[in-house]
């Protein structure tokens, strides 16, 4: 029987990162995945014939350099397109703020609507560009022990005394008073256009069940603009689609005999008096390593795999009071034509759209996720993938994704059925109208996914796609737990890297570089 | 001395299904609270006859406040082995357990029985509410905790006595049930559990019933015991031959690790003259790797007898001019014991014992001054002046009568 | 007018913290003027006889965060403060109610009623945050140091708590992170699951606050009403006899013990700067005063925007108390009763009139009524934290009548079309409605009734939009950062002009904390 060093669970992202780093340093890696395919979120499929949609994310926020570096991402294929246009925020009445690569043309877009506004937006772009430097910083590190910090530890944090040195104490003084912040207060400090307002505010609330009112919306804003370079809403596009990437790892990892096998679903985390030995698979079979990383969520990691009653019941209580709470709903559209959005140029569609007239409108959509309710207005962000790739639809038709805020997993007194994803199509479809007025009449198929959809389909808890929400009680060293949050887990031999640790989610992969650092430690 | 001054008044207290009969029964009128109950502190304007009904007859007290649970489930033995120290695993049906249980540090949340009333059933028993901490550790296990603290009453029969009253109701012979066991048995048409334990270290019984049938027990037990001697006991008596018997009172001699505020409030087993108590050759259970590093490297406290020497302590009270002032009722105020001039531990309770004609304590004492034979110094208050006295560590039970455990032959 | 010319130390506002900065300076010889607008003294802890022969704590009304130290530094039992106990906290519902009391095994049998879990939660809960409460006394009772330029001593103390945040287990380290940064709702949530018990405590982490119960950074407004100390027992609360003024009076006579002279109706309109220095103070009246330091117990809008001309203060500076956050969202009732109100739920007179009275049925509840405010009106179904004062001391009302005090949230001061007599009506009308669903007699009782506004706060109390705590507890208003980074240690970048208000670290409720600290920090650079 083969003997392998590391068990990676689930190959995801993050899995793979881990893995392929592992695999380089020459170590036996084996990954199993449950799904019959790789990649995790990082997903594209045929979801009509003919159409085919990048299931969760259209695009990338920003991808740890660290990794393109040590796995080379960039001569192994991975081929990142930056759009000129980074978002396009659009209002009532056609009114719209487009967000360019070229700072200039984005001041001029914003000075349509208020001088005053545009003659502050370098401030602000740099301003946030350096807070995210420390966010930067911090995150290339395990979250430290807190809160009995030893020297070692503090020695090996110097690398954040560089954006201090660069930036003064007032950059730390800033960033502590940025990241708790609720949207309108930063917003109230810079801006007074209300279209401007709530586009920024729509950073603050990615993926959150919390509305732009619930303060540590700073944090989250900070959190998309990591390694951003000073664009703000900055995205990047994965040319062939988000799978793509995950197909770059894959192969990459298998350079470095990572050996992946799909549709075996692990079911359990084999621990012996607090020591982890191996895994046992749907099918029973049993496979032993020295050591288990999982890049699952800690729900799924600790209570599904190793099971409640193998933790102490301390660390059972903090597995057990993550919050992850997933409000974030999918929804493609097959279309017969290409979608006209009322007010923009047709060269100007290969971008991400975000409907967000005011903030207000923003806090009323998450107010439904408050009380278990769909909202009648969602926050709805929108791509049209198939002007990128001509290939996912055919000829003159086009593909529309769309990700909508707030479809809540726990719905008051009832649970997720089609006929409350057929109701909240319909609330879609009357949002979109307001900017595409053709929609509906183009519309040929729909596939929505619904957070337990997406709970279903990629075992993610609750259908949060950051494994655990990206507040700042699930910041750093609490994250997932304050006795966890360095990639170790109280079982030893048993490691985490998914988005559920330091630094949380995004398909960046640093979470799986830490943790790979971690376990060579 | 019928008096006849009959009062009432509204409580906001539980009253226990027995407090119909007990409340006509107690003549001091003194209460004490336990566990949210109004209890019975002593039924006679003195608490002696009842302490020596216990030693010489049999005391009959209401033990309805202790806190029980049921334990049920194909996974329920598991449960439990994790959860205590003690081996449940080879607790038979019918078999009771006493253990301690421990939190993931190794410090004592709370002490009580285990009663295992079938393969996958078990009662616990404990002084504290454990509801929420024993369902969450339970979750993800096949078992179903149920708390049994309303749905049963209990009586406590105790005294040299108490097989004699039982057998002369109940429908099967008590004559073999041995100490830490248990039996079903029916009292008429009556279906009571007994089980041969206690809190006195003396031969003893508690009686395990539907409160429905309480008042009627109640009354077959007083009936038929009277004869015997049988003689309703409140909580001063069992203070006194508790101590007597060595056994620990959680928030008197011990502060459970769910609610001290601080780590040094929080005892280990060992550190409670518990260790014998701890299977550390058994599978994981909740504390096990923090008890198996205090076991490597020896506890710090230990928890002792002491007795208070008699020639010195009267000595002190004739200096004064005064008879030696034992005290009244056993006392559970922390008191400084000393080595020389060096604190080395306190006394959480201590009586006086009518029996044994000695002054005892329990006591928490650094491990170095605790081996048997040890002289301390104890601190004593002689009319409002400190006094230190003599007093010698001593093996507990300071009481421990061969009927506490033996069967008629 | 004034018996002397010249004073040590001249104090805008008597309120509570203005007096208990007087009355230190003045137990250490100063010679000190207090200036206070209205013509009664104790700004928002204050009684007034707003109808005859019926009493009001016609702002503040319950006493829990009073440091002891102060009270026994100024001596102020000998003055007047006489604290009532509040007993119990009861939670009216539609058919049932839930209650705490002093007792345990009444509040542990009380709660498991609705559930065993909660009930022993709650024994473990209480000393669990008495706890966190004690390891965050020592970052209160720090004067906030200067991150950005820090001066020896503020070393020193970021040592001294450094190593006091290192002493804390995990455990509470754990908790602390969560408080400072959650819900409330979620934080409760951890703990217990009967959704009356959990609202009502929520109910501590939106008071004062422009905040949901499930808005994060609510619980640590909650930690905030945890670190009420009365006779060294944590969360104990306290009704002043004779009504909340007695506090500032006791405060204004241990003062007036001190040496301190204090003038009422004295408005003060600007702080006389001089080559940068504050060397006085002009009067609304035309009158100047001059004092080698002058300092201002105002909340810092009033302080910095309104007492100083812009430009004597750095510009980076004049932004960030623009940019500090002070949201009104509260109200206040005060009803004269001609009986006891009677709740559905526990009809007729009982102890449990004798503590608070909490709408907060539900997190929905309160949810609703926040949403309400958000979006700019007064909340249709409050939450509201009921006191009746007469109950605890008979003379605050005539014989066999009540006062009842209703503190309630939420009422924006910024309210579409902005307030008027109307909207005050309409305001108090729906408190009056709110509380009928469960003391149905109250319509009929009602003998007065007096509603304020947070406009209503503002004009008559001076506090910028109606907010009790001189601004928003919000993590980046606290500590280092409250008001203002650079200046947190109650000095200003005006030479000899200091402040001591509530918008100062630690923050808002009748402490006394600001203004003690603020003392101790002018004293320690006299």
């Amino acid at each position: 029987m083969k003997t392998y060093d590391v068990i990676v669970i689930g190959a995801g992202i993050n899995g793979l990162v881990t893995a392929s780093i592992l695999g380089k340093k020459g170590k036996r890696v084996l990954i199993l995945e449950s799904r019959d395919k790789i990649g995790g979120i990082a997903s594209s499929m045929e979801f009509t014939p003919g159409f085919t949609c990048n299931v969760v994310h259209d695009t990338i926020k920003w991808i740890d350099p660290r990794l393109m570096k040590i796995l080379d991402l960039d001569t192994n294929g991975l081929q990142l397109v930056e759009p000129e246009i980074l978002r396009v925020n659009l209002g009532d009445n056609s009114e719209h703020i487009t967000f360019y690569r070229d700072i200039d043309k984005t001041i001029n877009s914003i000075a349509k609507y208020s001088k005053k506004d545009s003659k502050r937006w370098e401030d602000f772009i740099s301003y946030i560009k350096k807070l995210s430097q420390f966010l930067e910083k911090l995150y290339e590190l395990p979250p430290p022990v807190l809160p009995n910090l030893g020297i070692k530890e503090v020695l090996g944090m110097r690398s954040l005394l560089s954006p201090i040195r660069k930036h003064g104490s007032q950059g730390v003084v800033d960033l502590l008073r940025v990241a708790p912040m609720m949207m309108p207060e930063l917003a109230d400090e810079w801006f007074e256009n209300e279209l401007l307002r709530s586009c920024i505010s729509t950073a603050g609330i990615h993926h959150l069940s919390f509305g732009p009112y619930a303060a540590g919306t700073g944090y989250n804003l900070l959190h998309q603009h990591v390694h951003s370079n000073g664009l703000f809403h900055n995205i990047k596009f994965v040319k062939g689609g988000i799978e793509q990437f995950a197909t770059v790892l894959k192969e990459v990892a298998e350079r470095f005999n990572v050996e992946i096998q799909t549709s075996a679903k692990v079911i359990s985390i084999n621990t012996d008096q607090n020591v982890c030995n191996g895994v046992t698979l749907e099918s029973g079979k049993k496979i032993t390593a020295k050591q288990i990383v999982s890049a699952l969520d800690p729900n799924n990691t600790f209570f599904n795999l190793v099971g409640p009653s193998n933790l102490t019941p301390d660390f059972r209580t903090q597995i057990n009071n993550i919050r992850y709470r997933g409000s974030t709903a999918r929804v493609h559209f097959a279309l017969n034509k290409l979608p006209v959005v009322k007010g923009v140029n047709n060269e100007h569609l290969k971008t991400v759209f975000s409907i967000s007239p005011s903030i207000e409108y923003l806090e009323r959509a998450s107010d439904a996720a408050k009380y278990g309710q769909i909202p009648d207005n969602p926050y709805i962000e929108f791509v049209i993938p198939s002007l990128l790739e001509s290939n996912f639809a055919p000829k003159d038709k086009h593909v529309l994704s769309a990700t909508i805020q707030y479809a809540p997993y726990h719905l008051r007194d009832t649970e997720w059925s089609d006929s409350i994803k057929d109701q909240l199509k319909n609330n879609i479809v009357d949002t979109l109208e307001k900017v595409i007025p053709n929609i509906r009449s183009i519309i040929k198929h729909t596939y929505i996914l619904s957070p337990l959809d997406l709970e279903n389909e990629f075992g993610i808890t609750e259908g949060n796609l950051n494994h655990g929400e990206m507040t700042l009680d699930q910041f750093m060293f609490m994250r997932p737990t304050i006795s966890s949050s360095q990639y170790r887990t109280p079982i030893n031999n048993l490691f985490i890297c998914g988005p559920g640790t330091h630094p949380g989610g995004g398909l960046h992969g640093t979470n799986g570089y830490n943790a790979a650092m971690e376990i060579l430690k | 001395m019928p008096y006849k001054n009959n009062f009432t008044a509204q409580t906001q207290l539980k009253l226990s299904p027995f407090f119909e009969r007990t409340s006509k029964l107690n003549e001091s009128q003194e209460w004490r609270r336990w566990a949210g109950y109004l209890a019975a502190t002593s039924y006679e304007l003195t608490h002696e006859n009842e302490y020596f009904a216990i030693r010489t007859k049999a005391g009959l007290l209401d033990i309805t406040p202790l806190k029980k649970y049921i334990v049920e489930g194909p996974e329920s033995e598991k449960l439990l082995n994790q959860l205590v120290t003690r081996n449940i695993a080879i607790c038979k049906v019918g078999q009771v357990m006493y253990t301690p249980w421990c939190d993931e540090d190794g410090k004592v949340i709370d002490d009580g029985t285990i009663q295992r009333l079938s393969k996958d059933k078990f009662r616990i028993t404990s002084a504290e509410p454990n509801l929420e901490w024993i369902q969450s550790n339970a979750i993800g296990m096949d078992v179903n905790v149920k708390d049994d603290s309303f749905s049963t009453a209990a009586l406590a029969l105790q005294g040299p006595n108490s097989r004699a009253i039982l057998n002369s109701i109940s429908t099967n012979n008590l004559d073999k049930l041995r100490f830490f066991w248990m039996m079903e048995t029916t009292f008429g048409n009556i279906p009571v559990s007994i089980s041969r334990t206690g809190y006195t270290g003396d031969l003893g019984y508690e009686i395990w019933i539907n409160p429905n049938d309480a008042l009627k027990v109640w009354d077959l037990l007083m009936d038929k015991g009277k004869s015997f001697g049988i003689t309703p006991t409140g909580l001063h008596a069992l203070d006194i031959a508790r101590i007597e018997a060595g056994l620990i009172l959680l928030d008197v001699d011990y502060i459970s690790s769910r609610h001290a505020l601080i780590e040094s409030r929080k005892s280990s087993p060992y550190e409670l003259g518990l260790g014998w108590a701890v299977k550390m050759n058994k599978n994981d259970f909740i504390g096990k790797s923090s008890l198996q590093k205090e076991l490597n490297h020896a506890s710090n406290w230990s928890f002792v007898g002491v007795e208070i020497e008699w020639l010195e302590f009267e000595k002190h009270y004739r200096e004064v001019g005064l008879a030696p002032g034992l005290p009244q009722t056993a006392w559970r105020t922390s008191t400084p014991l000393y080595y020389k001039n060096e604190q080395i531990g306190y006394a959480t309770s201590g009586t006086w014992s009518p029996l044994l004609k000695r002054y005892i304590a329990l006591a928490h004492l650094k491990s170095t001054y605790a081996q048997k034979g040890s002289k301390l110094m104890f601190e004593l208050k002689v009319e409002h002046f400190r006094k230190l006295t003599k007093a010698t560590v001593v093996k507990t039970p300071f009481y421990n009568p061969e009927r506490k455990r033996s069967c008629p032959k | 007018m004034s018996k002397i010319n010249k004073y040590d130390a001249i104090i805008i506002g008597g309120g509570h913290n203005g007096l208990t900065a007087a009355a230190y300076l003045g137990r250490s010889g100063k010679k000190v003027l207090v200036l206070e607008r209205r013509h009664v003294l104790g700004g928002a802890a204050v009684t007034e006889e707003v109808y005859p022969g019926f009493k009001f704590s016609v702002c503040s009304y319950v006493v829990s965060l009073m440091k002891s130290n102060v009270m026994r530094e100024l001596m102020l039992p000998k003055f007047g403060l006489e604290l009532l106990p509040l007993e119990s906290t009861m939670t009216p519902l539609e058919n049932d109610y839930l209650i705490r009391t002093a007792d345990s095994d009444q509040t542990y049998r009380e709660i498991a009623r609705h559930s065993k879990k909660d009930a022993e939660n709650y024994m473990r809960f209480g000393p669990a945050m008495g706890q966190i409460g004690m390891a965050v006394r020592p970052i209160l009772e720090t004067i906030a140091p200067n991150p950005i330029r820090p001066s020896l001593s503020d070393l020193s103390a970021t040592k001294k708590l450094l190593d006091h945040v290192k002493s804390l287990t995990s455990k509470q380290f754990e908790y602390l992170t969560k408080l400072m940064t959650m819900s409330s709702a979620d934080f409760l949530d951890e703990w217990f699951e009967y959704e009356p018990l959990k609202a009502t405590m929520s109910a501590s982490g939106i008071i004062g606050t422009f905040m949901g119960p499930r808005s994060p950074g609510s619980a640590y407004v909650m930690l905030h009403h945890y670190m009420g100390d009365i006779d060294g027992a944590y969360r104990a609360w306290g009704f002043q006899r004779g009504g909340t003024g007695g506090v500032s009076m006791a405060i204004a006579r241990s003062a007036e013990h001190f040496g301190v002279d204090i003038m009422t109706e004295m408005s003060v309109q600007k702080v006389i700067v001089k080559n940068g220095r504050a060397i006085g103070v002009a009067l609304d009246n035309g009158d100047e005063y001059n004092s080698s330091i002058v300092i201002s117990a105002l909340d810092p809008k009033l302080t910095f925007l309104n007492m100083i001309d812009e430009s004597e203060l750095p510009p980076d500076f004049v932004s960030a108390i623009k940019n500090f956050r002070i949201r009104g969202s509260s109200g206040k009732v005060n009803l004269a009763l001609d009986a006891l109100p009677d709740f559905s739920c526990l009809p007729g007179d009982g102890r449990h009139l004798r503590g608070a009275i909490s709408i907060s049925p539900s997190y929905d509840h309160l949810e609703k009524a926040y949403d309400d405010a958000k979006y700019g009106n007064f909340s249709e179904a409050p939450f509201m934290d009921i006191i009746l004062p007469s109950v605890l001391d008979p003379d605050m009302a005539p014989p066999g009548k009540h006062v009842m005090s209703c503190f309630v949230q939420y009422a924006p001061y910024h309210i579409n079309g902005g307030w008027n007599d109307q909207k005050r009506e309409d305001f108090g009308d729906a408190v009056i409605n709110t509380i009928s669903r469960y003391a149905p007699n109250i319509k009929d009782i009602i003998l007065h009734r007096q509603v304020l506004t947070p406009a209503d706060l503002e004009s008559t109390f001076g506090l910028t939009e109606g907010n009790i705590f001189h601004g928003e507890l919000t993590l980046q208003q606290l500590f280092s950062l409250r008001p203002a980074v650079k200046w947190a240690d109650y000095t200003t970048p005006i030479k000899n002009y200091f402040q001591c208000g509530s918008g100062t670290h630690p923050g808002g409720g009748i402490t006394g904390s600001p203004g003690e600290m603020a003392a101790k920090k002018i004293l320690g650079s006299w």
